[in-house]
């Protein structure tokens, strides 16, 4: 688990960014608007829409893969629609390595 | 707005006590800033006077405590973990041939993890007998033990369940067929009234940084049968130094190098202080806290009590829309109430009660208040109901 701290408090339009890329639960009605996201074999975000800070785990098998994921959602996501194609591409890639990692016989991840 | 308006705004709701209690009386505090102002008297290695001789006053503190003794068969480790891996693996080592052991699904994973550890390096087969209505039944006991059964490991009081065992029925055949009974009273000790004269364990647990007040790193166990356990550490004593060969008087037999000086100078402190406040008065207030919040927690559409009438000050609960890390992380950023989430390192309890998930773990303390119970309660209300909600809309 890591916590990151972020250049400014996470909005709606980035929840709405990620729903692109795996599951968001928002539950704005709390005290603190609270939200997770979960992308299978990927990686799993929670905390709330305001705070600069979120709660990030990273799945034990792929954890050096994932380690620019976070960095790559910030990214991409000032990038808008152009940012979603961009990063589907570098999921992709991530993807290919996970499956050599999976089944590291010959031909695989060509 | 500054982390002090932060706090007024929002104050910190601590229901971890079942893990470590918070806040310590003020003269556990003012305890071990006493001990650490002078010199330690430490006989056998020190010429000067120093403070109080703690190790001496916290064992008879812990001999009247509970009803015992002597005082010298009290033992410090560092916590109840460290004593069960002392007791579990002294007694192995005692043991010339592999034996049976008994333990239960109530146990904690101090118990589980050394007595796995036996079972994998063929030193015991083990027998994890069941729980039923959240108590082991006595009689499961009885029914498990086999010709080479020679030692039964289990808790007094579950951390998940809360639930107290009848641990008096079960030493009393245990001592009747000469089969070691180590008690793990982590939960227990502290909470309620407990007689070890009345009862024939081999050892108790306890320790010191839960229901005793003290802080983390002091605990220890009473034992009736020091010749049971091998000895397992050496080292010094500050006794019988020309000897090469580890002293066997209690209690430094089980004892090498320099104690805990901070940490048994809070034991002493937090004993005296529940002897002071009242063992009864504390017992009373926790469960009312226990049963107020229960009764509050029932309310609540989607969340589901795993023993409603706790003997203990523990409420196991989960919101069933949401992951108990995920409700345990909101209630914890949103409304700083600060609880327990997960397996409570009981594994075999969970595969029980809630699929092997883990489960929201609410406990009180005397400092704990109604109001905070309270205001515990509403939060984890509009979260389980925004949870709902959200589910029903998806």
């Amino acid at each position: 688990m890591k916590e990151y701290v972020l250049d400014e408090p996470l909005t709606e339009g980035f929840l709405k960014f990620l729903e692109n890329f795996g599951t968001v639960r928002f539950l704005e009605q709390l005290r603190k608007p609270y939200f997770s996201f979960e992308k299978a074999l990927f990686i799993s975000i929670k905390g709330f829409v305001g705070d600069s800070t979120v709660e990030v785990r990273y799945k034990k098998d792929f954890q050096d893969l994932m380690g620019d994921y976070v960095h790559l959602l910030l990214y991409y996501y000032d990038q808008g629609e152009r940012g979603i194609t961009a990063l589907k591409g570098h999921e992709d890639t991530l993807k290919k390595k996970m499956k050599i990692r999976l089944d590291p016989l010959p031909g695989n991840g060509t | 707005m500054n982390s002090e308006q932060k706090d007024e705004q929002n104050p910190l709701i601590y229901l971890n006590n079942a893990a470590t209690t918070w806040p310590k009386p003020d003269a556990v505090l003012e305890e071990v800033t006493q001990c650490l102002r002078q010199p330690l008297r430490e006989p056998g290695r020190t010429t000067g006077n120093g403070s109080r001789d703690y190790p001496s006053a916290a064992r008879e503190a812990l001999a009247a405590f509970f009803h015992a003794g002597p005082a010298e068969h009290f033992v410090f480790c560092q916590n109840a973990t460290d004593s069960l891996n002392l007791l579990i693996h002294g007694f192995a080592k005692k043991s010339r041939m592999p034996f049976h052991t008994i333990t239960t699904e109530l146990e904690h994973n101090s118990v589980l993890r050394p007595l796995t550890a036996l079972e994998k390096d063929g030193i015991t087969r083990l027998t994890v007998v069941p729980f039923t209505d959240n108590r082991v039944n006595p009689a499961t006991i009885k029914k498990a033990i086999c010709e080479d059964t020679r030692l039964v490991v289990m808790t007094h009081g579950s951390n998940v369940l809360g639930s107290v065992q009848d641990i008096r029925q079960i030493a009393e055949y245990l001592h009747a067929n000469d089969i070691f009974f180590i008690v793990d009273g982590a939960q227990t000790a502290g909470h309620i009234p407990i007689h070890l004269s009345d009862i024939p364990v081999g050892a108790f647990v306890f320790t010191g940084h839960k229901a005793l007040f003290g802080i983390p790193g002091i605990g220890g166990f009473f034992i009736t049968e020091p010749e049971a356990v091998r000895i397992t550490r050496q080292g010094g004593t500050g006794t019988d130094s020309r000897e090469l060969t580890h002293p066997f008087a209690m209690p430094m037999r089980f004892e090498a190098g320099t104690h805990n000086y901070p940490g048994i100078a809070s034991l002493y402190a937090g004993l005296q202080f529940i002897t002071s406040t009242g063992q009864e008065a504390i017992e009373r207030k926790n469960r009312d806290l226990t049963h107020g919040f229960i009764r509050e927690l029932k309310n609540i559409p989607g969340v589901t009590i795993y023993n409603e009438n706790p003997d203990l000050p523990v409420v196991s609960f989960n919101i069933t829309a949401l992951d108990n890390h995920e409700a345990g992380f909101i209630l914890a950023r949103a409304y700083n109430v600060i609880l327990r989430t997960g397996l409570h390192c009981a594994p075999l309890v969970h595969e029980r009660i809630d699929g092997g998930k883990g489960c929201i773990r609410a406990s009180f303390s005397y400092f704990t208040s109604r109001d905070e119970c309270s205001a515990a309660a509403q939060a984890i209300r509009e979260v389980a109901e925004s949870a709902d909600s959200q589910v029903g809309s998806d």
